[in-house]
């Protein structure tokens, strides 16, 4: 037995969001159908909203609905400094660590020869107009630590090679409250060798 | 089946938290599998499953997609960075394009792994790139012959161009742009790539012999490589 044809098509097109399969994807479209309408009607509202307005911010490319998103348009950001991220969940994970008060350039994505993504798909061009307005003292190259993120951030330092901006890389550490004997290799090696001073005060 | 050394050459996302890997294997050469569950956060071989690592790895499966089973990191990954990190994406990508699938290519795996040991060193870096890529050539019995386009030994005091569908070089009347003369090739020829002076020539020649290997798309990597040290030449 099957569904209408619409309300099949309702469980298809769940199914475009991550870890959805058939079945989660007809207990979601009954649970809307037959106890809360409302709520479907609030989602599907929101969602075509949402597609509709929401694109990149002008200056740091996070996803945003305004021209400039508030980060950017915030006075009490720090605008000498700017931190370069992956992704916008990058973004977030260092704002919710905290501590942080420059702002932001999101790259969405890495540089990736075997895939074919190169410079000019990870909005290089726009991040080298950004540096060249002047102004920022220090960039924070925050990609990933694979091999993908290190290769983008070697190509961004290589572009500043004569500049005065001031680079940086995350520093590779091994996890809090980890064990060293269950830390992999690579980490512990490249922690052991950015080791820091330590003083008994 | 015992692990098998391998190399990752290409990670992609498939599914929710699998990945699609190509990797470089001892005994079967390129192969491409299924690696079930290494995209999730929590996942330890996340980690293990790195380029240009010396892995341990089993797979199942008898056709051209395998299912990776049991990963090892076995020794400590190479700790590459900046232009030996754009070199190794540079044999990656031309081991994915060149190679055919489960084509065993035991001399390209001993010089993939003598490469990695190079990449860290700037200087040894390019006669490990040409000897990998001589080992490739060979591999595919694309490599080419010392000799003229018509069987002739080469002369020291003639001119050459490299002529890729012939496997030979071309005599040339008078020595023209891209032309290697002959006593650079006897040099070549010998397994000299690492000799002074002959750097250049043996990139032209080895760039020449893999262009039909890898069909009419430009290997992204060496496009990459070239913008950088554009750049650098530009402000100089």
């Amino acid at each position: 037995m099957s569904f209408s044809p619409l309300v099949d098509r309702l469980l298809e097109s769940f199914r475009v969001l991550p870890g959805v399969g058939p079945k989660t994807a007809q207990r979601m479209a009954l649970h809307l159908l037959e106890r809360d309408r409302d709520g479907g009607r609030r989602l599907a509202e929101i969602m075509t909203r949402a597609l509709e307005e929401v694109g990149y911010c002008r200056r740091c490319r996070t996803l945003t609905e305004e021209p400039v998103c508030g980060l950017c348009r915030s006075v009490r950001r720090d605008e000498r400094l700017l931190c370069v991220v992956e992704s916008p969940a990058d973004m977030l994970a260092i704002e919710d660590a905290g501590g942080y008060l420059g702002q932001y350039f999101v790259l969405h994505g890495h540089l990736s020869p075997l895939d074919g993504i190169g410079p000019e798909d990870i909005g290089l061009d726009q991040l080298g107009e950004r540096l060249a307005e002047g102004g920022i003292e220090e960039l924070i190259l925050a990609t990933n630590p694979t091999v993908e993120g290190e290769a983008t951030a070697h190509y961004i330092a290589a572009q500043l090679e004569d500049s005065s901006i001031r680079l940086s890389r995350l520093a590779y550490g091994v996890p809090m409250g980890g064990e060293l004997e269950y830390v992999d290799g690579g980490t512990l090696s490249r922690a052991f060798n950015g080791r820091l001073p330590f003083s008994s005060e | 089946m015992q692990p098998q050394p391998a190399f990752l050459l290409h990670k992609q996302p498939y599914r929710e938290t699998s990945a699609l890997v190509e990797l470089l294997t001892l005994e079967l050469g390129r192969i491409r599998a299924v690696a079930q569950g290494v995209q999730r956060p929590s996942s330890r071989s996340r980690s293990r499953l790195q380029p240009f690592a010396p892995l341990h790895v089993t797979w199942t499966g008898e056709g051209d997609l395998k299912r990776l089973r049991l990963m090892e990191m076995h020794g400590s990954a190479a700790m590459l960075v900046g232009e030996g990190l754009l070199c190794g994406f540079y044999a990656n990508e031309l081991l994915t394009r060149a190679l055919p699938l489960q084509f065993p290519v035991r001399d390209v795996f001993a010089y993939y792994g003598a490469l990695l040991n190079a990449l860290p060193r700037p200087d040894a870096r390019a006669p490990a790139l040409r000897q990998l890529e001589y080992a490739v050539l060979e591999a595919l019995d694309a490599e080419p012959r010392f000799t003229d386009t018509q069987g002739v030994s080469l002369d020291p005091q003639r001119h050459y161009v490299y002529r890729a569908e012939l496997r030979s070089f071309e005599a040339q009347a008078s020595p023209t742009s891209g032309s290697i003369d002959g006593r650079t090739l006897r040099l070549l020829a010998q397994g000299d790539w690492g000799a002074p002076g002959l750097a250049g020539p043996a990139k032209g020649i080895a760039r020449a012999a893999l262009a039909p290997l890898l069909g009419g798309k430009p290997l992204r990597s060496r496009e990459l490589m070239q913008r950088l040290a554009a750049r650098r030449r530009s402000k100089e």
